[in-house]
C-alpha cells in the first residue's frame, strides 16, 4: 500500500519545483503510477509512507508531442498508447508501435508514461531499447537559486543499472529528444510469459534504413533489453552490418554476434537462444517494413534451408 | 492528513466528496461511493476486475490516485445500462453463457464495451487483444468472445435482436437447449454482491498480522500497545478463543490463531480492527511477538524421516495420512511379466488463484447469533466447528454463503472466518476482512505438490500384469483435505486399467510449507499425470501405439475396480476412439514419425500468440510477419 499525507497536482514546473523544494527528501514524483503502485505491495517494498507525492502528470510542458523531419521531441508524461494511436509519433518512432502493442495492456497503456518507464529503468523497460536506437537524449530540470536549469544527458548514460539513473533528487525528466527516423523499417521482438501484462525476457528493437536500390542496409540501428543491468545499443552489429548487402549469410552473422553479450541473473542459455531468433526475425522484419519486400522472401527461404 | 476535494461525474450524477489522498480511484468508488461493480482481483494491474472509464479511456481503477479522478467524467459498470437495464452487450453475454463465478465479468464487460467503442467492427482476433489485460479463471475465453461477437454482430444489423433472446426449449425439454443462466443479469450488471462487497453500519476491518517465519515458538504476544492507538476497536490472539480452538477438513489441527507454534510463513498470529483500514493495518506494526525459530523442513521425504522436525505433537512420524490398497500380489505379478518399467513422477503446488480472494463479514445479531458471511464452500461443517471453537450452541451459530467468485476447492477450509467471529464477539460490531492478492496466495491451501514412484510390469502384448505405486504428498503444515485427496489419489492411482496385481500407497506429509488442500479433481491430476506419462513410455518400450496398449487394458463394462466397485458401464473405449480422431493421431509407436504432422495446425489448434491485429486494418497488407 501506498501511503501518503498528501498528494499535490501541480499544473506548471514551476509549482512542481516549488513543491519539491518544500517537501525536499519528504516527497516521491508520481507520473502514471503504474509502477510505483504495484511495487508499494507485500512482497515487494510493503506498505510505503511517503509524506508527499507530486503528480507530474498535469503539467502542460510534459505532455508535449513534436515531431518534425529530423528530431522527435516528447513530454515525459506521454502516455504509452500515444505511440500506437498518433500517426505522427507512429511514422516517426517505427519500431513503437510494436512495442507499445506489447507493452503492458490498452489500459494501462494509457496510464503509464514514458517518462516513468526510462526513470523506473527497469532491465527490461519495454519503451528504453527503441529511444536508445534513436540517440534519444533525456532533458532534465531543476530550480536552483531561483532559475529553472535544464541540462540534457543521453539515454545511455542516463540510466546506470537497474532501477536507477542520474536524475539528481531535486530534478524532473521533462523530455525525450531523439531522432526522427521516418523512412526506416522498424520492428520490435518482445517474449514473456504470456500475450498481454508481461514483463520482457528480452526485447529487441531493430531500425533499417535500406540503399536507394533496397538491396543494401543504409543505416541499421539495434538495442536490447532484458539481457543485463541496463538495456544497451548493439553497436558492434551495427558496424558490422553498416553499409553492406543485405544477404542471409550475413543476418545470420550478425545474429550471433551479440549472444555472448548476454549476461542476466537467470536463465542466460535460454536467452542466447531468444537473442539470436529475435536478431533474425526482427532484421528480416524490419527490412521488409522498410521497403525491402521483393528481398524478404529470399531471406526467409535461405534462413529457413538453413534451419530446416 | 489534508484531504482531497474531489468533484466528478460519476455515472451521470455530480459528485462532490473529500477523500483521503492515499486512495485509489477504485476504493474511492467501491468504499465511498458504493459502486463495487468494480472488484479488487489484484490491486496490481493484472487482472482487470477494476476497469473503469475516465473520461472516455477505460483504465484500471486500482492503478489510479484518487486525485487523478478530479474534475473527471467517470462510467463504471453500474453506470452502462440505463435504469437498471442491460446494454446489448450486457444482453450478448446473458446469452452466451460467458459468466460462471462472475467475478471478473464486469470488468470484461467494461473492457469488451471498450473495444466495441474503439471499433464497432473488431474482428475476434481484435477483440481478444483488446480484452487482452482482463484474466477470467472460470468462464474460459471462448464464450466471452462470442458474447463480444454477438453484441458486434446485433449492433451492425448483422444479426437479429431475437438472437439475444431466450431460445424456445426444443420440444419442450431444456437438454440439448441454450438455456440462459438466472444469475447472469446480476454478474453482467455488477449487481451481484460478493462477500467483499457487503457492507453494514458501524463496521469495522479487519488486518492480520502473519508469521514471517516457517517455524517458530512464540514466546510471547505483547498487543498492549496497538490496543492503546487511537481508532483500534480490537485485538485478538489464540487467547481469545474461548472453546475448544481446531478446525480442518478431517483432522482439526489447525488454530483460530497460531497457538504456542507457527508452522508457515503467513499464518495467523494476531488480528486488528478498526473502522479505518489504513488504522488496522498500521497497528498491526505495534504487536511484539517474540519468536525462538524451530529447525523446520520443507520436503516431504525429509519429513518422512526419523529425526525430521516434527509439526504437529500428535503426529510424530509427520504423517497426516497413509492410503494403502492391495490386491493380488505384486511381486508375483512382476515375476511373470516380459518387461518392468520404474520412473518417477513429480507435480508441483499450484495456486488457484479464483479471482476473488478471500472475503468475509461477521456479525453478532439481535438475537446474539454468531453469524458469518463468505464465500464458504463448505458451510455447513464450519458451522459445526465454529460452534465447538466458540463454545456456542449450534442455534448461535449461522453461516450465509455469499457468492463464490471463484473456489476450485480453495474455499473449503475455513481460514479466516474464525477471526472474524472472534473478533465480532469482542467488538460487538460487524467486521469484514478482505485479503489482498498477495494474503490469498501466501496463505491458503494449494494443490497438493507430488512425488511418485511408479513401477509397472507388462507383457509383450502390452498386458499390464503389476503396477505398485507409491505417492508422496507434501500437505504443508495443516491437515486440511489432505487425507480426502490422499483417498482419491489412491483409488485412481492405477488409472482406469484392468490390473491383477495392484499396491498403492499414498503419503500425505506434514512440512513446513504452505498447506495444501482441495483443488479441482482432488488428488486424481497427480496420480493420473504419473500414469498416462508411464503407460506412454511402456507403449514406447514395447513399440506399442499408445492407444493400442490402453485399449488393451481398459476397463470394459463389469469391469472391478481396484477398490472392489463394479462399473456397470465404461465409456473408456468410446473415450479413446473420440479422441484418437479429434487428434488426427499418426497410429504407431511413439517412436515413428509419418512424413506430414497431420496433428500441427488444422482444425481445432491454436495458432501461437501474435498481437498487432489492428495494424492489419490500418495498413491492410503484410503486417504479421511469421518468418525465422
Ligand atoms: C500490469 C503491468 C504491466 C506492465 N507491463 C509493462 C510492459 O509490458 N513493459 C514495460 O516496460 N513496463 C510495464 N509495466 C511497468 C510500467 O507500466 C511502466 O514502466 C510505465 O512506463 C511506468 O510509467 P508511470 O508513468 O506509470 O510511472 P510511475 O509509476 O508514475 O513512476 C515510475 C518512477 O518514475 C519516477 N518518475 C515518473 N515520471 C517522472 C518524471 N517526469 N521525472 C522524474 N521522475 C519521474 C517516479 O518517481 C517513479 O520512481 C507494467 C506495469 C504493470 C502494473
Ligand atoms: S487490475 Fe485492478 S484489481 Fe486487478
Ligand atoms: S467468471 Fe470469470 S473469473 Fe469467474
Amino acid at each position: 500500500m501506498l501511503i501518503c499525507d498528501e498528494y499535490l497536482t501541480p499544473t506548471s514546473l514551476e509549482e512542481a519545483f516549488a513543491a519539491m523544494a518544500c517537501h525536499r527528501g519528504e516527497c516521491r514524483i508520481v507520473a502514471g503510477a503504474t509502477d510505483l503502485l504495484p511495487w508499494a505491495r507485500e512482497g515487494r517494498a510493503g506498505d510505503v509512507e511517503i509524506p508527499t507525492l507530486i503528480d507530474v502528470s498535469k503539467i502542460p510542458e510534459l505532455h508535449e508531442r513534436r515531431a518534425d523531419g529530423k528530431r522527435v521531441r516528447l513530454g515525459a508524461a506521454t502516455p504509452i498508447q500515444r505511440f500506437l494511436d498518433d500517426p505522427a509519433l507512429a511514422a516517426a518512432l517505427p519500431a513503437m508501435p510494436r512495442c507499445a502493442v506489447w507493452f503492458a495492456d490498452d489500459q494501462i497503456r494509457e496510464s503509464a508514461t514514458i517518462g516513468g518507464n526510462i526513470v523506473n529503468a527497469s532491465p527490461a523497460g519495454d519503451g528504453i531499447p527503441p529511444l536508445m536506437a534513436h540517440d534519444a537524449v533525456v532533458e532534465l530540470a531543476a530550480r536552483r537559486n531561483g532559475s529553472i536549469v535544464r541540462r540534457k544527458v543521453p539515454l545511455v548514460q542516463f540510466i546506470t543499472g537497474p532501477g536507477t539513473t542520474t536524475l539528481a533528487p531535486d530534478e524532473l525528466l521533462v523530455a525525450i529528444e531523439c531522432d526522427a527516423l521516418a523512412g526506416y523499417g522498424g520492428s520490435f521482438e518482445k517474449v514473456g510469459h504470456r500475450r498481454s501484462l508481461v514483463i520482457s525476457i528480452v526485447c529487441l528493437a531493430v531500425l533499417v534504413q535500406l540503399d536507394g536500390a533496397g538491396r543494401g542496409f543504409e543505416d541499421v540501428r539495434l538495442a536490447i533489453g532484458g539481457i543485463g543491468p541496463v538495456p544497451r545499443r548493439l553497436t558492434a552489429v551495427e558496424s558490422f552490418l553498416g553499409q553492406g548487402a543485405v544477404t542471409a549469410a550475413r543476418l545470420e552473422q550478425a545474429a550471433a554476434m551479440p549472444v555472448e553479450l548476454v549476461a542476466s541473473r537467470t536463465r542466460q542459455a535460454y536467452r542466447r537462444d531468444i537473442v539470436r531468433g529475435f536478431m533474425l526475425r526482427g532484421l528480416i522484419d524490419a527490412v521488409r517494413a522498410a521497403g525491402g519486400g521483393t528481398l524478404t522472401p529470399d531471406l526467409a527461404r535461405d534462413l529457413e534451408a538453413v534451419y530446416a | 492528513m489534508p484531504e482531497l476535494r474531489i468533484e466528478a461525474t460519476v455515472n451521470g450524477r455530480k459528485v462532490a466528496r473529500a477523500a483521503k489522498p492515499h486512495l485509489r480511484l477504485l476504493d474511492f468508488l467501491r468504499d465511498d461511493l458504493g459502486y463495487t461493480g468494480a472488484k479488487e482481483g489484484c490491486g496490481a494491474g493484472e487482472c482487470g476486475t477494476c476497469s473503469v472509464f475516465v473520461d472516455g479511456v477505460l483504465l484500471k481503477s486500482c492503478l489510479v490516485p484518487v486525485a487523478k479522478a478530479q474534475g473527471t467524467t467517470i462510467e463504471t459498470v453500474e453506470g452502462l445500462g440505463h435504469a437498471g437495464g442491460l446494454t446489448v452487450l450486457q444482453q450478448a453475454f446473458h446469452k452466451a453463457g460467458a459468466s460462471q463465478c462472475g467475478y471478473c465479468i464486469p470488468g470484461m464487460v467494461m473492457a469488451a464495451t471498450a473495444a466495441l467503442r474503439a471499433n464497432p467492427l473488431a474482428s475476434r482476433e481484435e477483440i481478444k487483444e483488446r480484452l487482452g489485460g482482463n484474466i477470467c479463471r472460470c468462464t474460459g475465453y471462448q464464450k466471452i468472445f462470442d458474447a463480444v461477437e454477438l453484441a458486434r454482430d446485433v449492433r451492425n444489423g448483422r444479426r437479429p435482436a431475437s438472437a439475444l433472446a431466450e431460445e424456445d426449449p426444443v420440444d419442450g425439454a431444456f437438454i440439448g437447449a441454450s438455456v440462459r443462466r438466472l444469475d447472469a443479469p446480476s454478474k453482467v450488471s455488477g449487481a451481484l454482491k460478493y462477500a467483499g462487497d457487503m457492507v453494514m453500519p458501524h463496521m469495522l476491518h479487519l488486518a492480520v498480522l502473519r508469521s514471517p517465519h516457517a517455524h517458530a515458538r512464540i514466546v510471547s504476544i505483547d498487543t498492549s500497545e496497538a490496543e492503546a492507538v487511537s481508532g483500534v476497536e480490537g485485538v485478538i490472539t489464540a487467547v481469545d478463543v474461548p472453546g475448544i480452538d481446531g478446525f480442518g477438513v478431517f483432522v482439526h489441527d489447525q488454530p483460530i490463531m497460531a497457538r504456542g507454534k507457527v508452522r508457515y510463513v503467513g499464518e495467523q498470529v494476531a488480528a486488528v480492527a478498526s473502522e479505518d483500514p489504513l488504522v488496522a493495518r498500521r497497528a498491526l506494526a505495534r504487536i511484539k511477538v517474540v519468536y525462538e525459530t524451530l529447525p523446520a523442513v520443507f520436503d516431504a521425504h525429509e519429513a518422512m524421516r526419523p529425526g525430521a522436525p516434527v509439526l504437529h505433537d500428535y503426529a510424530p512420524d509427520n504423517i497426516v495420512k497413509h492410503i494403502p490398497i492391495r490386491v493380488g500380489d505384486v511381486e508375483k505379478g512382476f515375476a511373470e511379466s516380459d518387461l518392468i518399467v520404474e520412473e518417477i513422477y513429480s507435480t508441483q503446488q499450484v495456486e488457484h488463484a479464483y479471482l476473488e480472494p478471500e472475503a468475509g463479514l461477521a456479525y453478532v445479531d439481535h438475537d446474539g447469533v454468531v453469524t458469518i458471511v463468505s464465500p464458504s464452500q463448505n458451510i455447513t461443517h464450519h458451522r459445526h466447528m465454529l460452534s465447538r471453537i466458540i463454545a456456542q450452541p449450534i442455534s448461535k451459530v449461522r453461516f450465509i454463503m455469499s457468492p463464490v467468485g471463484g473456489g476450485f476447492g480453495g474455499k473449503e477450509d475455513m481460514v479466516y472466518q474464525g477471526m472474524l467471529a472472534l473478533m465480532a464477539m469482542k467488538t460487538r460490531r460487524p467486521v469484514r476482512l478482505v485479503f489482498t492478492r498477495e494474503e490469498s496466495i501466501i496463505t491458503t491451501a494449494k494443490r497438493h505438490p507430488s512425488h511418485t514412484t511408479y513401477k509397472m510390469g507388462l507383457m509383450r502384448d502390452g498386458r499390464i500384469r503389476a503396477a505398485a505405486i507409491k505417492l508422496v504428498s507434501d500437505g504443508g503444515a495443516y491437515g486440511m483435505s489432505t487425507e480426502g485427496v490422499m483417498r482419491k489419489a489412491a483409488i485412481l492411482a492405477a488409472g482406469p486399467y484392468s490390473i491383477p496385481n495392484v499396491k498403492i500407497d499414498t503419503y500425505g506429509v506434514y512440512t513446513n510449507n504452505t498447506p495444501s488442500g482441495a483443488f479441482r479433481s482432488f488428488g486424481a491430476l497427480q496420480s493420473q499425470f504419473a500414469t498416462e506419462t508411464h503407460l506412454d513410455i511402456c507403449a514406447e518400450k514395447l513399440g506399442l501405439d499408445p492407444f493400442a496398449i490402453r485399449r488393451i487394458n481398459a476397463m470394459r463394462d463389469g469391469a472391478v475396480t481396484h477398490t472392489k466397485q463394479t462399473l456397470k458401464s465404461v465409456s473408456m473405449l468410446r473415450a479413446l476412439d473420440a479422441t484418437e480422431q479429434v487428434s488426427r493421431w499418426e497410429t504407431g509407436a511413439p517412436t515413428s514419425r509419418g512424413d506430414v504432422r497431420r496433428d500441427l495446425a488444422g482444425e481445432g489448434t491454436r495458432p501461437p500468440c501474435t498481437l498487432g491485429t489492428r495494424f492489419a486494418n490500418s495498413a491492410g497488407k503484410d503486417s504479421e510477419s511469421e518468418v525465422a
